[in-house]
């Protein structure tokens, strides 16, 4: 009975992105959302060079601890809209400059942290990929000890109890991923919103 | 002499005031499972539709009366009728169908199922099943050629794009093309067959009687990572001479010479940018924003983009009608 669970299971996995990877550059990568490693400047910002500010941002206090706060996903879209407008509005004298060191203060941590959620998603997928090799590997282990000519019972449960958990937790982070795929997409649609606040706010 | 002001000035008025060119755009929201109705007039949602789980494909009937949208988790096709605005049938698709096509005569549809590696046939005017066509793994891709003789699908998983005969259902060819083919769209003369591939970041011509691919469409944007280039969905405009590629997380929709298959300008857009739809006066192209949750007006005259507007969540398809 287990056995066949777990095969069912593996069969499921099998399609459903283990093992199948669209993208022959990413073979870890087990999201529909095609991978984009990093997100590009020119993609999420069209205003004022940045080239002269790179780096800066971090040695301004009052910018880092901005960044910090607006970057956290716990603060909402709105609050962190606010904010900028706030902060833009009290750096009248330079508001150009202000614009341009929090952008990028934005577009580094935002991007360092969906690099980490990204190599996260594709750790799980190296890890299912040996816990379903260790499922499969237990199955026959199993089957073998059922067709034994005097099965030792106890043994039995015993692998069998074990290939219960594995398929459990094996399913559990298959669910998780469907979820965590999700994550960098929300990150990107962070970075655009507030970059796209920050330009409306500079002109 | 004041009465000939006050009767100009009401002309004046009435011709600001009434619409010059008012279509009613129809936009699916994949996660917010509801379409967003846009008057083209005044660029705004006049009305958000209630719909099934995951609306993609979205299409106006050939006579104007309804807006068919596949609703994917709910394994149907809803048909909204486009003078009640509201949900009034649904058409039998098999699982999961993502895109459709119709006949020139609006009287044959044929859906993609992703789940099932098949394409319904259904008959409009009975809105019953007539048939199945089996074709490659995951279809995504739909669009029929401009004689009608051809059904073009593109398959996800096997990066192909399958000819199938409509009179005999048959595949006829299979033509290979860069990884994962999203969308086809036909010259209306006929004379080429463009296939987006997301994955490939290409778009691939062909000659649709010979089965070969002639040539590609490549794309390059500084500052942009290659990853970020995904083609999706296509508009040409009626003389053939020029196309619009969305360009996903590019963020940018490719103006392309269609001639000399060349990329004269990308226009930056909204996020992850998916399909689009011209007014039918050809005046503007809609595209919508999947992750930025807006859809772009684009002046394709001027190439530019005029106007953003706010849908529901993850805008998918738009479709607006043909007068």
């Amino acid at each position: 009975m287990i056995g066949r669970i777990a095969i069912a299971l593996l069969a499921v996995a099998a399609s459903t992105g283990l093992g199948r990877a669209a993208d022959p550059r990413y073979p870890d990568w087990p999201c529909a959302q095609a991978k984009v490693p990093e997100i590009s400047l020119a993609a999420v910002w069209a205003g004022p060079p940045l080239d002269d500010v790179q780096g800066k941002w971090k040695e301004d206090a009052r910018i880092t601890a901005l960044v910090e706060k607006l970057a956290a996903r716990r603060t909402s879209l709105d609050d962190a809209q606010k904010a900028i407008t706030d902060f833009l509005a009290a750096s009248a004298g330079d508001k150009t400059t202000a614009g341009k060191l929090l952008f990028t203060g934005l577009f580094d941590s935002l991007n360092a942290q969906r690099s980490s959620v990204m190599n996260g998603i594709e750790r799980v997928t190296r890890k299912q990929r040996e816990a379903a090799e260790r499922i499969r590997a237990d199955t026959l282990a199993l089957q073998a000890l059922q067709s034994a000519p005097s099965p030792d019972q106890s043994k039995i449960d015993e692998l069998s109890n074990q290939l219960l958990w594995e398929t459990r937790i094996f399913e559990d982070r298959q669910r998780v991923v469907r979820f965590v795929c999700e994550v960098p997409t929300t990150i990107d649609q962070r970075l655009f919103a507030l970059g796209r606040t920050i330009q409306q706010e500079m002109e | 002499m004041w009465r000939r002001y006050l009767l100009s000035g009401t002309v004046l008025w009435l011709a600001a005031a009434a619409p010059a060119s008012a279509f009613m755009a129809y936009v699916s929201n994949e996660k917010g499972n509801t379409v967003s109705v846009i008057d083209t007039d005044s660029w705004t949602v006049t009305k958000t539709i209630k719909v099934g789980q995951r609306p993609r494909g979205i299409e106006f009937s050939r006579d104007g009366k309804f807006v068919m949208v596949a609703v994917g988790d709910d394994d149907t096709i809803q048909v909204i009728d486009a003078k009640k605005q509201e949900v009034v049938d649904t058409l039998p698709s098999g699982p999961d169908p993502e895109l459709f096509a119709q006949d020139a005569a609006g009287k044959v549809m044929y859906v993609a199922n992703e789940n099932d590696n098949t394409v319904t046939v259904i008959d409009l005017e009975k809105r019953a099943r007539i048939g199945d066509v089996q074709v490659g793994v995951e279809p995504e891709g739909m669009t029929i050629s401009p004689d009608g003789k051809i059904l073009i699908n593109t398959s996800e998983t096997t990066n192909m794009a399958h000819f199938i005969d409509t009179s005999t259902r048959q595949i006829v060819a299979n033509v290979l093309v860069d990884a994962r083919p999203r969308f086809a769209e036909f010259k209306h003369d006929g004379s080429e067959l463009w296939i987006s591939s997301e994955i490939g970041g290409t778009v691939s011509i062909i000659d649709p009687v010979k089965h070969v691919v002639t040539g590609k469409v490549t794309f390059s944007i500084p500052g942009l990572r290659s990853e970020a280039i995904q083609p999706v969905g296509i508009g040409m405009t009626k003389d053939d001479k020029t196309a619009f590629v969305a360009l996903g997380p590019a963020n940018r929709v490719a103006v392309v010479d269609a001639v000399s298959h060349k990329v004269t300008k990308y226009l930056l857009v909204g996020q992850r940018v998916w399909h689009m739809a011209f007014t039918p006066d050809e005046k503007y192209l809609l595209v919508t924003n999947g992750v930025s949750n807006d859809v772009s007006v684009i002046d394709v005259a001027a190439q530019k983009v005029i106007k953003t507007i706010q849908v529901g969540e993850l805008p998918w398809g738009v479709t607006i009608a043909q007068p």
